[in-house]
């Protein structure tokens, strides 16, 4: 109970309300005042009379008075269960008695919530709050226009029983809303223990239980209250439920996924077998996803149509919100079908164009996946011959269109574009359909982009290379689709010899056709650059390995200052460090604690070194050359290096330039 | 799809964790959430920065690899492609669409082969070489054109403080 005090009150914050411990109490204390009143006036035989000859305002002045009177009920000898069903019909029909039952339930209510939070979420995030907040007082906000704007409810009894209602409804919402939040959270960590989530899966299944039941309680108050009543409320109670389900679904499918990870990592036939499994699982969570998403528009949509046209009051200011509602939710579904058709588009375009890869294709690339790191079991391959997942490749060409490697831009125009450029040009849209691959061949790719191994500025604008120099040769090459397989090769030269330049390479593949004779050639000396006059302005340009990171400096003995002694005690300090951590690199612990502990350990290390390094560096200045000064030596040395073996690079020059300024 | 995200994001990790780049360390603060990494990144050799290790922090989307994760320094930072509040301004971090500067093309913008090492050693590159033309710190990229030895002083007394080192 303590805790309760310091903790604020999660959904009241904003209004200056009491501590949940103080409201408790005062409800407590209410309660057992009213109780107290109540066993007062009913241990009068005859208090029914005098309830009907009593007026309302003696109730109030009644309640201070029962402090003074001393307790005599035990002495009544009436019997408990009779005593006790007069208290509750008192109580029912005295209007103070009745709000501070109303009031205890909703002390429960929300202690009931406080439990539940305690129990199976902990302490709440500051963005779960927030949400938490926002959706209380959202729901608070159209349950109120629904009330007193569409169906106009007329006597305090109806009020009564749809708040009552709300507040259940309104409980479960929240909390199925927390349980979402807390679902993406935890999807956000590799190590979360297996309890939290049985708890959490727990705690949905009976939100979907409970909501299953007002369900029941829907189709029993649709007998006496008719249609429409029983549409409102079972409008609600199943959203409830579709939302439940959405979460438990994806909850589902989560766990499946990274079982699946921790299985398809051990490999063997079994990973084989996974990996099938896992390619037939994409459209299918996609296609729950949609069914679930659209499934609780529509609902809403509807459900929003017939407040709107059952509501009493037909203009008025609950029917603008309401079709400001409508509006979003128009909206939403119509972003939610472009979206789809988009998919479908881009699903349909790749089992056209692009083929799954043959299995010697697979064995000969034996490489993860570029989009997920996985291996490929099975994959598609792209006219620039890179091979994906079905499904990565599928997620990301429905945000963009060229090959994720190369860049090669690939004929994709997805029906949004298309409509666009149906007005611009028809001509060229009716060479659109089947024969796409073989203009994604012809045309040559615009875009060159290579980072792998290059380790080097790939922001530059330098370094963004248009390959229109592949337009050079392509009169001379028969088919097309062997210039990106050029490319590729070249590349994968190049990721050995990042100072060969690309064009250099392909002129040695288109001669030896083999990576490894052309890797022999540079080797052996054989490939020359060609002169500079024959190079095309948007060749690459040399990638020129970047200077060592971190050089070091032979240390010393004989400390001379204060900072020195600064220096050599810290010296001591990080061999003493690497000594017991001697074996943290190389190394990538099981068990998330430990990883996370030795990130700590290398991040002090790498603090600890460079501050040790900067301290010589800096030492007051020597006879000798300072170690930085034969650094830029070595380093002006090493850039003219790189001058004889290509040409002039931009790059170089700049730093250069650098070192002289 | 946070489980994709989370194998690919645990893959890099140990990648970086068994092989990492010269002066470069990158990891989840906290493994409750491994959406959130922060990385040291040591100042390249031969330039300004040279020494420094400076802090930053990258926040992943859920559904990368398919969008870019975002990067800010969280130590003060003075260099034409870093926002004053630490935002990283290069175009990998861009994701394909969007196009703040309007100049970059597609080639240069993110992809999902792109990894948490490339976006580093991208970001040592940047702290070798600035591009002054994106400015997204105006003061910085305008000291860096026109008096190189001034931007000097700042970067050293930056240095120094991730270093811990007082300003002599």
């Amino acid at each position: 109970m303590i805790n309760f005090h310091s903790m604020p009150v999660i959904l009241l914050d904003r209004l200056p309300l009491p501590s949940l411990r103080a409201y408790t109490i005062i409800s407590v204390v209410l309660l057992s005042c009213s109780v107290y009143y109540a066993v007062q006036v009913t241990s009068d035989p005859n208090w029914k009379a005098n309830a009907t000859a009593q007026t309302d305002d003696d109730s109030d002045a009644e309640v201070p008075d029962l402090e003074e009177t001393d307790i005599e009920v035990d002495s009544q000898n009436v019997s408990m269960g009779f005593q006790l069903g007069e208290m509750v019909t008192f109580m029912i029909q005295e209007p103070l008695c009745i709000w501070t039952l109303i009031n205890m339930a909703y002390c429960c209510l929300i202690l009931l919530g406080k439990f539940i939070q305690k129990l199976v979420f902990g302490e709440l995030r500051v963005s779960e709050q927030q949400h938490i907040k926002d959706k209380f007082w959202n729901f608070v906000f159209y349950k109120f226009i629904f009330v007193f704007g569409v169906i106009n409810v007329q006597y305090m009894d109806e009020v009564v029983l749809w708040c009552s209602w709300f507040s259940v409804l309104g409980f479960l919402h929240l909390l199925a809303q927390l349980c979402k939040d807390r679902f993406e959270y935890l999807s956000f960590s590799p190590t979360t223990p297996g309890w939290s989530h049985i708890r959490l899966l727990g705690l949905l299944i009976s939100i979907l239980i409970l909501s299953g039941l007002l369900f029941l309680i829907c189709v029993a108050v649709g007998f006496f209250g008719g249609f429409n009543t029983f549409a409102f409320m079972v409008a609600e109670c199943v959203q409830l439920s579709v939302q439940t389900l959405h979460v438990i679904l994806r909850y589902a499918l989560h766990l499946y996924d990274m079982r699946q990870g921790s299985t398809g990592t051990a490999g063997g036939a079994v990973g084989a077998g996974a990996g099938r499994v896992w390619e037939r699982r994409g459209p299918l969570a996609y296609y729950s996803e949609l069914v679930f998403e659209l499934a609780g528009l529509l609902l809403d949509l509807v459900h929003h149509l017939h407040m709107l046209l059952w509501s009493n009051i037909f203009l008025s200011m609950a029917s603008l919100v309401i079709c400001m509602q409508l509006r979003y939710l128009c909206h939403e579904i119509q972003r939610r079908v472009k979206k789809h058709r988009n998919y479908l588009w881009v699903h349909n375009h790749m089992e056209q164009n692009y083929p799954m890869a043959t299995v010697e294709e697979l064995a000969e690339s034996s490489d993860n996946c570029a989009i997920c790191w996985e291996k490929m079991e099975t994959a598609r391959k792209l006219p620039c011959t890179h091979l994906f997942h079905n499904s990565c490749l599928q997620s990301w060409l429905e945000q963009d269109t060229s090959c994720p490697t190369c860049r090669m831009m690939l004929n994709i125009q997805s029906p949004v574009a298309m409509e666009a450029s149906r007005h611009i040009d028809h001509n060229l849209l009716a060479g659109e359909g089947p024969d796409n691959v073989q203009n994604a061949n012809r045309r040559p790719p615009n875009h060159f982009f290579h980072f792998d191994g290059s380790r080097y500025v790939s922001w530059l604008p330098s370094f963004s290379v248009e390959v229109t120099h592949t337009q050079l040769f392509r009169s001379n090459q028969a088919q097309p689709a062997q210039t990106s397989q050029l490319d590729a090769m070249a590349r994968q030269v190049q990721q050995l010899f990042p100072h060969v330049a690309l064009t250099t390479v392909i002129e040695d593949l288109r001669v030896t056709r083999s990576v490894e004779l052309t890797i022999e050639n540079v080797l052996d000396g054989r490939v020359v650059a060609p002169p500079p006059m024959f190079q095309r302005d948007s060749d690459p340009p040399p990638q020129v390995p970047e200077v060592e990171l971190i050089t070091t400096v032979a240390t010393r003995n004989e400390p001379t200052s204060w900072e020195d002694l600064c220096a050599v005690a810290e010296i001591r300090d990080v061999s003493e460090s690497v000594e017991t951590s001697a074996n943290l690199g190389g190394r990538f612990s099981k068990s998330s604690a430990e990883r996370e502990r030795i990130l700590q350990l290398r991040k002090d290390q790498l603090l600890m070194a460079a501050r040790r390094r900067y301290m010589e560096k800096h030492r007051p200045a020597e006879p000798e050359t300072s170690p930085s000064e034969t650094d830029q030596k070595d380093e002006m040395q090493q850039d003219k290096d790189d001058d004889h073996i290509i040409n002039a690079s931009p790059n170089s020059s700049l730093r250069q330039r650098h070192i002289d300024s | 799809m946070a489980g994709s995200a989370l194998r690919r994001l645990m893959a890099e990790y140990k990648q970086l964790t068994l092989n990492p780049p010269e002066g470069i360390i990158a990891g989840p603060i906290n493994e409750e959430n491994f959406f959130e990494w922060e990385a040291l990144i040591t100042g390249p050799e031969g330039t300004c920065f040279e020494g420094g290790v400076f802090p930053a922090k990258l926040i992943f989307p859920p559904d990368y690899p398919l969008s870019p994760p975002k990067m800010q320094f969280t130590c003060e930072m003075f260099h034409p492609n870093i926002y004053a509040d630490g935002r990283v301004c290069i175009s990998i971090l861009h994701a394909p669409g969007d196009d703040p500067m309007g100049y970059e093309s597609s080639a240069e913008r993110w992809s999902p082969v792109q990894s948490v090492e490339k976006i580093l050693l991208s970001v040592v590159s940047m702290l070798a070489e600035p591009n002054d033309e994106s400015g997204a710190n105006v003061d910085a990229a305008k000291m860096w054109r026109e008096d190189r030895a001034e931007f000097n002083r700042i970067a050293e007394r930056i240095v120094r403080k991730t270093l811990g080192i007082p300003t002599p």
